[in-house]
């Protein structure tokens, strides 16, 4: 049956008008989208485009502030996990959600309905062996989660979600955390699901795998549905980047008139040009100037953090801006925590200044002029209970003796006057920092990390949440700091303002760097490398 | 400072909302709770000669107090004041017992050193459990208060025993009164000399000093501190060896001083009333101070209630229990309430 | 041999109730501190209950009403107020130690100890020496079997383990682990309640002030050395009362030549010890420091 055929009356999932609010955050804005059943949808977008949220909307976990949400016709009752499962729908997490003592029998009988609530260790085995089997899970019934390797975990919460007679499954970045073969086992298993007349939902981001099994295509981005659902043959790898990246908005103003405005350049010629996963590691430069920051054949493992890095080679010169594209969750944070020493280094040199940083903690590469403004604003970056003053100051203090005599007054009034200058909109410098808005505590967080004793300055999403005024302000600063010497790694998911801003453009996929650009910079191979539509796969 | 102003409306919010409770106690179990808490009062700071008292009890509360401010303060879950209180007076007494005859000058400081010092020692090893391997502070330093009220029964009933003794209340002798820092009344120069010296210094280290500043913020957002290159050893040891420190302090300063011996199970409830002074003071020094002396006025109206009101002494526990429940809690309602106080003021 | 064997049952059994409390609370996401209070209040209501009353059923009745009172408290304390559950836990120990002894006062006007003319009923002269034993030991293995089938073998016990363990996990099949801790701490109320009937009403017959005298705690360690599994603990909590009831008996026998107080720190050690290695086996090692104050 065609997706578009008007046989299709009767959606598996029908919302609309759905708007979730998180506080002052908008997270989806008026969404209204009706599913087919009997076929595999897929629901696109970066991260932080509200598809995870829209998930849970339609699982019940998460009630939406408007909107309405119908399952194969029927109208239910929002934000009860209970209804919507009644409903028949299923939701299985990105970062699962079974008990990791549980042994996989117990964790299909924990979310059973039904009869049955006292049982013995063999009736439950014998239960759910025949369920497993069925759906082709190797794991045995008597294993425990934590002991299952991840594709097996994922799916036994596959086999969790479908002990009830699931209409409508939902798979929220199935693929995040599976190898190349376990992906080809996951979507044989969806084609089968689908075949037996499951309605499925994938929640993904890497355009290949989208094309290779979806449908239908859904578009989100920031909260806002782009497009969809429409049939996946009517867009190609080009459209679908385009619509998922996002064009420049030439309303948004930003300052510089880089090649930003022109999404479809020419394919460039780049100074290094993309390098596959087999590409040759860069030797440390032999000249006079080491680089601020050299990476050569970073290896760490993966963690809850993200991925493992494979073979991260990266220099940064004194003077430069180095921006590291990539959908999120590919192993910037973990390239991010190696550099700031948090996480265990496997092999490979990581070189500040042409020394070798490997053995020193944080604060000895702080000391060493490296300066961090974090992924997380709000708990890495700041804390929002605490005072300005206290915020501004730890750094620094932190460089000093455990009982070396403070001064707060003398700290206010510098802070203070460092605000001013980083013109940070405040009324006194002991408010606490959760009093700011995002861009006001973006710049105290800028006031105290570029100072003119920094050498490298990284720079992890610093424009995340913020208004066009701020985001040009961060910009600006990072520029200046440049200009003054310091060699500046800018991590973003939003292509237009990196190619503004960086000398050059790193692509990270699956924790390897996938592409390497100079400008000009094309939208479209940059994305293709993000989204790896275009060679490496794995 | 206004904020400092919410969190002591709202410790003041639900110290009422636990004296509401004890009260409705009372008048269900058939006292009369006016009465009951008008007595209180009376023992605690109305009557002639209550407010020293009051310090007497207070004062031994204010050291212990500020040692878990410390850790708290740090994000430090150290509920282990009860031992580390317990093993001060152990090493005080084992010190003074080892320099008999010594001169006063030299020993009391010495007395004192040693309750410190035990008192260290007793919050090192969840310290370093907690660092080491992120062994769980709260089961250690819980487990460690009956380890160490059971060191102190042996200690009584064996080696540190008291010859003369005859009691059931096994206990070590009476510490010779040139050592004494003060005579039953626990107010005295030295001792109050002490608590302001503490007071001053503990103040000065919170407030003028890099640990202060850094302490706090990694226990209001540890990662955000560790972001910044902290580690988490050179914070997170100073602060239990002070935290414990500060309880084996007040150890040592009630075994040298008001009590002048050490007795199985003696202070029973010292570190617990230690730790509600903490929180109801919200960590601060100068709060410590205020708050201490008001649970030496609970534990002087303990003494006063049965014996000159009548009425029973298990109101005070009564009354510290219900203000232990209600203390954390983040009610909304009672968020309200302090911040309409903040906005109004 | 048998005296001892009596001598080691009388002992466990209230602790082992106590324990079954404290795993269920555990098991739901709970630490219970307060489980000294609680058995407090079950072991006072009994002997007062008697008193009153004159019927055990009747004094038992209110004894886990009480219980389940003062649960439910601590439940809204914890959940709906969001306290700290470990202050709150011990602030409940707090006022139930502190309420029963003035509860006492109200009643009888003095704190003497409340004697009652009967206590738990005796399984009888049938069993030999063994029928001074009371019924809630005689139960004992019965309730832990139907304990351990209650957490380990039903869909019930695995959304509670779900609750305390990845309370996301119960939210997203549809349950709500609020409610999962307040079937724990109700239930747990009630084996408090038969826990210190047991023991004011077991053996002695009588109500004092702080006759717990750390039962609640030892309960807590023997919860934490077992891991909250429903057979494991309580078996800790049973080597716990045999550890000290040998203690007692190896004193009389050898005098001073044992510190028994020492001794009596063996379970407050092996748990000290017990959670330091599960901590290092988990590899916990990476400083940990800086845990955010639980409830700020």
């Amino acid at each position: 049956m065609p997706p578009d055929s008007p046989a299709a009356a009767v959606a598996a999932l029908d919302c609309r008008d759905v708007t979730v609010r998180y506080g002052a955050v908008t997270a989806l804005s008026g969404i209204t989208a009706a599913f087919a059943p009997g076929l595999i949808h897929a629901v696109v977008g970066q991260n932080g485009a509200g598809k995870t949220t829209f998930a849970r909307v339609a699982a019940g976990l998460v009630q939406p502030a408007e909107g309405e949400v119908s399952i194969l016709g029927t109208p239910i009752r929002t934000g009860h996990v209970s209804e919507s499962r009644a409903a028949g729908v299923e939701l299985v997490h990105q970062s699962f959600a079974l008990p990791p003592s549980f042994t996989v029998s117990e964790a299909m009988e924990f979310g059973a309905t039904g009869r049955g609530g006292l049982f013995t260790a063999r009736r439950l085995r014998r239960r759910w062996q025949a369920h497993l089997a069925e759906l082709d899970v190797t794991a045995g019934p008597t294993q425990r989660i934590r002991d299952l390797p991840v594709e097996t975990q994922q799916a036994v919460e596959i086999a969790r979600a479908l002990i009830t007679d699931a209409r409508v499954l939902i798979l929220d970045e199935p693929t995040a955390v599976l190898t190349p073969a376990g992906i080809e086992t996951l979507f044989d298993r969806v084609r089968r699901l689908k075949a037996s007349g499951v309605t499925v939902l994938l929640i993904l981001h890497k355009i290949r795998e989208v094309l290779a099994i979806a449908d239908t295509l859904t578009v989100l981005r920031a909260g806002q549905l782009v497009d969809g659902p429409r049939p996946a043959a009517t867009v190609d790898e080009a459209e679908l980047t385009r619509l998922i990246v996002g064009q420049s908005d030439p309303a948004a103003g930003r300052s510089g008139a880089g090649p930003a405005g022109q999404p479809v350049s020419p394919p460039v010629s780049p100074s290094v040009s993309p390098s596959g996963p087999g590409a040759s590691p860069m030797v440390p430069a032999a000249g006079s100037h080491p680089p601020a920051l050299g990476i050569y054949a970073l290896r760490t493992r993966a963690d809850s953090e993200g991925p493992a890095l494979e073979d991260v080679d990266l220099e940064v010169a004194p003077g430069e801006i180095l921006g590291i594209a990539g959908v999120e969750g590919n192993g910037q944070k973990s390239l991010v925590r190696a550099i700031a020493g948090l996480a265990e280094v496997e092999s490979g040199r990581i070189m500040l200044g042409g020394r070798d940083i490997g053995p020193r903690s944080l604060g000895e590469r702080r000391a060493a002029g490296l300066r961090i403004i974090p992924f997380e604003r709000n708990t890495e970056g700041l804390s929002l209970r605490s005072s300005l003053w206290e915020n501004w100051s730890a750094g620094a203090l932190l460089q000093r003796p455990l009982l070396s005599p403070v001064r707060p007054d003398h700290l206010r009034r510098d802070c203070a006057a460092a605000l001013r200058e980083w013109q940070v909109r405040y009324h006194s410098p002991a408010q606490p920092a959760g009093s700011l808005s995002g861009g006001n505590a973006q710049k105290v967080i800028l006031a105290r990390e570029i100072d003119e004793a920094a050498r490298l300055i990284i720079a992890a999403q610093p424009t995340r949440g913020l208004d066009i005024g701020a985001t040009a302000f961060v910009w600006r600063a990072l520029r200046a700091a440049r200009d003054r010497g310091a060699a500046v790694l800018v991590i973003s998911s939003d292509l237009d303002e990196l190619f503004d801003i960086s000398d050059r453009v790193v692509v990270m996929l699956s924790g390897r760097v996938s592409g390497r650009f100079a400008p000009p910079y094309s939208l479209t191979r940059v994305g293709a490398a993000m989204t790896g539509a275009e060679g490496a796969f794995a | 400072m206004s904020s400092h102003l919410v969190t002591i409306t709202r410790s003041l919010v639900f110290v009422c909302l636990a004296l509401l409770l004890c009260a409705a106690l009372m008048q269900g179990l058939g006292f009369n709770a006016l009465l009951m808490l008008t007595s209180v009062a009376e023992g605690a700071f109305l009557r002639p000669g209550a407010i020293e008292n009051s310090l007497r009890w207070g004062l031994p509360l204010f050291l212990s107090a500020a040692g878990v401010s410390i850790a708290f303060r740090a994000g430090f879950f150290n509920i282990g004041a009860q031992g580390q209180f317990y093993l001060g007076a152990i090493f005080a007494a084992t010190a003074a017992h080892w320099l008999q005859g010594g001169a006063p000058l030299l020993v009391i400081p010495a007395i004192l050193c040693a309750g410190f010092l035990g008192g260290a020692l007793w919050a090192l090893w969840p310290g370093l459990m907690k660092l080491g391997s992120g062994t769980d502070e709260v089961i250690t330093t819980l487990m460690g208060n009956f380890i160490a009220g059971l060191l102190l029964v042996w200690v009584t009933s064996g080696p540190l025993k008291d010859p003369a003794g005859s009691g059931q209340q096994a206990s070590s002798p009476v510490l010779a009164a040139p050592y004494r820092i003060s005579d039953s009344s626990g107010v005295s120069a030295t001792t109050l000399g002490i608590a302001l010296g503490v007071g001053i210094l503990l103040w000065l280290l919170v407030n003028r000093t890099a640990f202060g500043v850094l302490s706090g913020l990694a226990g209001r957002n540890g990662t955000m501190v560790r972001w910044q290159g902290a580690s988490s050893w050179r914070i997170g040891l100073t602060s239990f060896l002070l935290s414990g420190g500060l309880a084996g302090l007040a150890g040592a300063v009630e075994f040298a001083g008001p009590t002048g011996r050490i007795a199985s199970g003696f202070l029973p409830g010292h570190g617990f009333t230690a730790t509600l002074v903490a929180l109801v003071a919200n960590f601060s020094i100068l709060g410590t101070a205020v708050t201490a002396l008001f649970f030496g006025g609970l534990a002087a109206a303990a003494l006063y209630l049965p014996i000159m009101a009548g009425l029973p002494a298990a109101a005070i526990e009564v009354i510290n229990a219900s203000i232990a429940l209600f203390i954390t809690a983040r009610s909304r309602l009672v968020d309200r309430l302090a911040g309409r106080k903040e906005t109004s003021s | 041999m048998i005296d001892l064997l009596i001598a080691i049952l009388r002992s466990g059994t209230p602790l082992v109730y106590i324990t079954l409390a404290g795993v269920i609370a555990q098991r739901s996401g709970v630490w219970h501190l307060g489980l000294e209070g609680i058995m407090i209040i079950g072991a006072c209501a009994t002997i007062l209950g008697i008193v009153a009353t004159g019927s055990f059923a009747l004094a038992l009745l209110i004894a886990v009403l009480l219980c389940v009172a003062a649960s439910v408290l601590l439940w809204v304390v914890i959940e709906k107020l969001r306290a700290n559950p470990i202050i709150a836990g011990l602030g409940m120990t707090g006022l139930g130690l502190g309420g029963t002894a003035l509860a006492v006062e109200a009643i009888f006007g003095s704190q003497a100890t409340v004697s009652a003319p009967f206590g738990v009923p005796r399984i009888g002269d049938s069993f030999g020496r063994f029928g001074v034993l009371s019924i809630f030991v005689v139960a004992l293995p019965v309730v832990v079997a139907l304990f351990w089938v209650l957490l380990r073998r039903t869909r019930f016990g695995l959304r509670l383990a779900a609750s305390g363990e990845h309370p996301f996990a119960l939210r997203s099949i549809g349950g709500n682990p609020s409610a999962m801790r307040l079937a724990a701490l109700v239930i747990g109320g009630v084996l408090c309640a038969i826990g210190g009937a047991e023991l004011a009403g077991g053996s002695l017959q009588f109500f004092a002030q702080g006759m717990t005298a750390g039962r609640g705690f030892m309960a807590f360690a023997a919860v934490v050395f077992g891991a909250a599994h429903p057979v494991a603990a309580p078996a800790a909590a049973l080597l716990f009362a045999i550890l000290g009831t040998l203690g007692i008996r190896a004193q009389l026998l050898f005098g001073e030549k044992v510190p028994h107080d020492l001794l009596q720190a063996v379970p407050y050690l092996t748990t000290v010890v017990g959670v330091w290695l599960s901590s290092r086996l988990r590899g916990g090692g990476d400083g940990g420091g800086y845990g955010e104050l639980r409830d700020r």
